[in-house]
């Protein structure tokens, strides 16, 4: 048929023939909607007024011809509230130079001591494209870029996905590059040196910086009509400046386990006891491993993941985490959520260094590089509305709970909570839709 | 028309989000029907006389069944047969079809498969094996008028390339009869139709199968009346000599189309004129692009 | 712990060819919340969290981080 502008006549009235007139109605087909957006609220509140996070993310995503897609993420956080700070309570109010080293602060007796003067607002944007390369192959990049009154961070990233039997199987080989700049209050702590009286500059450099390096490869894997495993193996190589320039370690007596005392100069304000800032290694090489299923029991979906970490600081974590998506009636579903993390601390963890010993290459007392379990209970509530959109409630408990080996702590440090509980809650709305 | 009594046992119907999901195996495809705001009664029935319609034509149109009719008219081959009306006018599409490619389109190229194993290896038949089966192939070898059939000696026809399509067209027609108005969407393994949008005027949305990809979003077109059709050959396809060449088999030369897309679908005011559309369209190879923007179609283009 | 992470992917890759559906059967992959993507925001904002309050991060994709948290 060589005039090709008859073939939708010819076809209609061949099929008229076949079906009958009663299918003679025009078809009214368009592709969906090209934008869709995924927004969120997010409330992130510890208690005792320590961290209070409130953050706003929108989500972007458009769909182009041939599977190719754009995705752009915008967040913007506002961080408040102290958080502990490194050193460890004693029975006698410390009063410490703020980071700034243009004030002081002082923390009452028998509490572990906050940094207060933490206030922070971030923004972060993503952009990332995949596309299809040639048949079987993805290709994926994209670009990060944050902001924070004294943290900048641009990152790439770039990854290869291939498929294979069926496309039951798919292969991911990703790389990640970034470069963060640190320019923190008052300038960067030189590692394990004291903290100095107001005014006192003299071990702060003005910024620093760290790069990362991230490589991952992954499996993807359809075991059956209803279940699907992904597994993925990572490596991160971080080197730099990856001190946290705010957190200190108490100088202690090794008997009493007590603060060593100390009088400021003459004149000024300055700290009350012998504190030395953090003084992390300058690289640090992680490995995890990673699976994650889904399995669809009906109409219930149940999600697991198992995480384990390794890194040459000698942390290891163990992460688990499983979610049954449940639906109620037609369009609702509920979401119960578990997780549990366990991680033991860093080579380099001391609660407080003794006076006299001899002072380690690399010491941290943040209770993040320490031994602790943490728990997140959470249920997630969604409904789809009667245009396709979707709006969802989400809230969490997170609790941490620290354990410091009865061998790091002396003297008197074992009559008082070293470590207290983190409790915090999360509360969180989202709502999708497409334009 | 007397309809198959509907084999109950293997229809499963349930809700699924706010509307009514049933689903049955048929033409060796899972085949579903989506009904929206009916009684459980009616929407059981729905179903029914939807999967009554699949049953129904695979076992008359199937060429692996030994009573339908493709394998009667195939076993009297040399001889006159009169075709039922049904049959009749399946085979005057499909002479029509013949007509508009030119002869690439051809219910009596089915024979070929015997030398062609599309599994995405690189096995190719000699010539002289594609020759000796081209003898068998033909429209123009055949007599056909209308409703007697007569085949040459040797030959087969299969109707394969229709039959799902029009299956679905058919239940869309048939649900109407019984349930004017309902909001339905009735889906044959891919192939698609519907009569009205959602209660809400929403458009029904349908994922294209072809392009769906573990763990990855599919690509998703709103149909709010029509048909949807899907040819793709995302694992059928033979590879020779560094060209790839698709499943759909060119009736003139005995070969394969070279160089056709992976996936083709085209959404017309109905399911078999979508399904229909991509069939010449893949048979044009390259060009399918070309046609199918002549055609004023509806399409989505996977190369 | 690697050379077993290497073993068990070379092992799972062999397996593959015998495991997976026909194309015709991924009805229930096709969900969407059968994708391992479903709620990327969700994930983003628990990366961010567990970042900032956890020594470990990333794993299911690109380590996570960008922020001054840690």
């Amino acid at each position: 048929m060589s005039d090709d502008n008859n073939v939708s006549a010819t076809l209609a009235a061949a099929t008229c023939a076949l079906l009958g007139a009663s299918a003679a109605a025009p078809v009214m087909a368009e592709e969906a909607e090209r934008w869709s957006f995924d927004t969120a609220l997010l409330y992130y509140g510890e208690s005792d007024d320590r961290v209070q996070d409130v953050s706003a993310t929108i989500g972007a995503q458009r769909a182009f011809e041939d599977e190719r897609l754009l995705n752009l993420t915008l967040t913007a956080d506002t961080l408040t509230g102290a958080s502990a700070s490194g050193a460890i309570a004693t029975d006698t109010p410390q009063t410490f130079t703020s980071p700034s080293g243009r004030a002081v602060y002082t923390t009452p007796a028998g509490k572990a001591p906050l940094d207060d003067t933490f206030l922070d607002t971030r923004f972060a944007l993503n952009v990332g494209w995949s596309q299809p390369l040639a048949r079987l192959y993805t290709l994926s990049a994209g670009l990060g870029f944050s902001t924070e009154y004294d943290y900048t961070h641009l990152g790439a990233n770039v990854s290869l996905a291939r498929d294979f039997n069926k496309r039951n199987t798919t292969v991911t080989a990703g790389l990640a590059y970034s470069e963060d700049d640190i320019d923190p209050v008052g300038g960067a702590p030189l590692p394990l040196s004291q903290m100095l009286d107001v005014g006192d500059q003299s071990n702060k450099r003005t910024s620093d910086s760290k790069d990362v390096i991230d490589v991952l490869l992954g499996v993807t894997q359809v075991l059956s009509r209803n279940t699907l495993l992904r597994v993925n193996y990572s490596y991160s190589q971080s080197s730099g400046y990856l001190n946290d320039p705010y957190k200190i370690l108490s100088v202690v007596d090794g008997v009493t386990g007590d603060a060593i005392l100390r009088t400021p100069a003459p004149g000024v304000l300055g700290p009350t006891g012998v504190y030395l800032y953090e003084g992390r290694p300058d690289s640090r090489a992680k490995h995890s491993l990673y699976a994650e299923m889904k399995h669809a029991f009906g109409a219930p979906v149940l999600y697991g993941s198992y995480r384990f970490m390794t890194d040459d600081w000698g942390i290891d974590s163990n992460t688990t985490e499983v979610r049954l998506r449940w639906p109620v009636g037609d369009t609702s579903y509920v979401e119960p959520q578990l997780r549990y993390y366990m991680q033991s601390q860093a080579d380099f963890y001391h609660p407080s260094l003794v006076q006299g010993a001899a002072l380690p290459a690399y010491a941290s007392a943040d209770f993040r590089l320490g031994e602790f379990d943490a728990v997140t209970l959470g249920l997630k509530f969604g409904h789809r509305t009667m245009g396709g959109n979707e709006w969802s409630a989400r809230v969490e408990y997170y609790q941490q709970s620290g354990t410091i080996d009865r061998d790091q702590l002396i003297g008197n440090q074992f009559a008082r909570e070293q470590v207290p509980d983190l409790k915090a809650v999360i509360a969180q709305f989202g709502y999708r839709f497409g334009l | 028309m007397s309809e198959t009594p509907p084999q109950s046992a293997s229809i499963t119907l349930g809700r699924e989000a706010g509307h009514w999901v049933g689903r049955f195996m048929a033409m060796a495809s899972p085949c579903e029907v989506l009904i929206e705001e009916a009684p459980a009664a009616l929407a059981r029935q729905i179903v029914d006389v939807a999967a009554g319609c699949a049953w129904r034509i695979e076992r008359k149109f199937s060429r692996y069944r030994s009573d339908s009719v493709v394998h009667m008219i195939g076993s009297n081959a040399g001889r006159a047969v009169v075709l039922d009306e049904e049959s009749a006018a399946l085979i005057d599409f499909a002479a029509t079809l013949t007509k508009m490619s030119e002869g690439r389109f051809d219910i009596t190229s089915g024979v070929l498969r015997k030398a062609w194993t599309f599994d995405g290896g690189s096995v190719v038949p000699t010539q002289e094996q594609v020759d000796a089966l081209m003898t068998r192939v033909g429209w123009h070898k055949v007599q056909w008028r209308k409703p007697v059939l007569q085949l040459q000696p040797g030959m087969q026809i299969d109707l394969g390339g229709i039959g799902k399509e029009y299956a679905v067209d058919l239940a869309a027609a048939r649900i109407e009869e019984i349930s004017p108005g309902s909001s339905c969407l009735v889906n044959f393994g891919g192939d698609v139709a519907v009569r009205y949008p959602r209660r809400d005027g929403q458009p029904w949305r349908v994922g294209i199968e072809a392009t769906a990809r573990a763990g990855a979003a599919v690509h998703v077109v709103h149909l709010s009346r029509g048909g949807l059709a899907t040819s793709g050959d995302s694992r059928r396809f033979v590879l020779h000599q560094g060209r790839r060449y698709s499943h759909i088999i060119d009736a003139l030369t005995g070969w394969p189309v070279p160089d056709a897309p992976h996936s083709i679908t085209v959404a017309a005011d109905t399911c078999t004129q979508a399904g229909t559309l991509t069939t010449l369209a893949m048979l044009r190879g390259r060009e399918s692009e070309s046609f199918l923007r002549a055609s004023g179609a509806k399409y989505w283009i996977q190369g | 712990m690697k050379a077993f992470g290497l073993f068990a992917a070379c092992l799972a890759l062999q397996g593959c060819a015998s495991v997976g559906v026909e194309p015709w059967q991924r009805d229930v992959l096709a969900r969407p919340e059968m994708s391992l993507d479903t709620n990327p925001v969700d994930a983003a904002i628990d990366d961010h969290i567990y970042f900032s309050k956890e020594a470990s991060s990333g794993g299911r994709g690109f380590g996570g981080g960008g922020c001054g948290c840690n």
